[in-house]
């Protein structure tokens, strides 16, 4: 047996194979996988990795363990775009995590996500800022979509000036005052309880998040959020 | 006759490499110069028990020799362990012939036609 010459003729039907399932089951660019997409790629990569090296079994029962998983992959996507109901169970929906500027703790518990994870998102979208921020969703490919509060929102055309904000530092983080972040900024303690004190709070548990910019804007958000009606943008019938 | 071609490649190419991966099945029942693996089996079987040491061995040279050409086709299908296991069958066989061991030979004969029979299954 020589097993280079069946190493090559293995690779040549895993690429080709490959080549021709992927671009059955969709177009879609990797920025707008879901996870479950993520891991359906590295799945049927790792298969076809097998069918490629692993010699200990014929080429046959890898083949079509590639097409079972490429075709479940095909009939779950023809699923989610024939049927909304399903959509909403397996690819999940856009969620709300920053409404009306304030942080939706509920929704970063159901989503697994950190406030850290927000806010280096909210980074990645040019957003150092988060007092900047009227409303953010996490989109069910786990990017951040943003939308800033209007005196944020620079209109070129009007030539109105918006003064620097800076990079925020968080001050409380989930109920913690962080004294060294404060320390830098050259804030104490007695100045952080004052300013909670005109948002009336008192006490730094009761506060989720609270970040300041070098402008001097604090941001407070608050673990109780007096949101009444939350918004559900993917609002449409579902399992949950 | 774009759209023709953009469907039928694919099609094409996929069935190709299905018959190249079930091929060993087909294949390694074709014949080598008129002589099959399980007809030459039954030769030699029928040696070793007539105690023929001198046909035995000239039987299993030809088998060892269908074996190889054999293994050129089905290799793109079969398990290489399977492959394999028969060669050592018949090196097992080849040293019970030389020791002139009936038993042996024949319980090497049958492990062989065993994995001859899984081989591309």
């Amino acid at each position: 047996m020589n097993e280079g010459l069946v190493v090559f003729v293995r690779s040549i039907i895993a690429f080709f194979s490959l080549l021709i399932f992927t671009r059955i089951i969709g177009k879609e660019q990797i920025s707008q996988l879901t996870f479950f997409d993520y891991v359906l790629g590295i799945s049927i990569g790792s298969i076809a990795a097998s069918l490629t090296t692993d010699l200990s079994s014929g080429a046959w029962p890898h083949w079509v363990g590639l097409l079972t998983w490429a075709v479940l992959g095909y009939l779950m996507e023809l699923i989610t775009m024939k049927w909304r109901y399903a959509a909403k169970y397996l690819e999940g929906e856009p969620t709300i995590v920053i409404m009306n500027g304030k942080i939706m703790e509920s929704a970063l518990k159901k989503l697994k996500y950190r406030v850290s994870d927000i806010l280096a998102l909210l980074r990645n979208q040019g957003v150092f800022d988060v007092n900047q921020v009227d409303f953010a969703i996490i989109e069910p490919n786990g990017q951040i979509s943003i939308l800033k509060k209007p005196e944020y929102q620079i209109n070129k055309d009007m030539n109105i000036q918006v003064p620097p904000s800076g990079i925020s530092t968080e001050l409380i983080y989930d109920g913690i005052i962080i004294d060294e972040n404060s320390r830098q900024l050259n804030k104490d303690r007695a100045w952080l309880m004052d300013q909670l004190r005109k948002h009336k709070i008192k006490d730094p548990s009761e506060v989720f998040l609270a970040t300041l910019n070098p402008a001097g804007d604090i941001y407070i958000d608050k673990y109780d959020d007096q949101i009444i009606k939350v918004t559900d943008i993917g609002d449409y019938k579902g399992p949950y | 006759m774009r759209r023709f071609m953009v469907i039928a490649i694919p099609i094409f190419t996929l069935v190709l490499f299905i018959f190249i991966m079930l091929s060993g099945y087909f294949l390694k029942n074709t014949q080598v110069e008129n002589y099959d693996i399980p007809k030459q089996i039954q030769i030699i079987e029928k040696y070793i028990n007539n105690e023929e040491w001198e046909e035995v061995s000239k039987e299993t040279k030809k088998l060892e020799e269908i074996w190889q050409k054999i293994v050129a086709r089905v290799q793109f299908s079969s398990e290489r362990d399977e492959i394999n296991a028969f060669t050592i069958s018949l090196a097992i066989l080849r040293g019970a012939i030389k020791a002139k061991d009936r038993s042996s030979a024949l319980i090497e004969l049958y492990e062989a036609l065993e994995h001859w029979k899984d081989l591309g299954k």
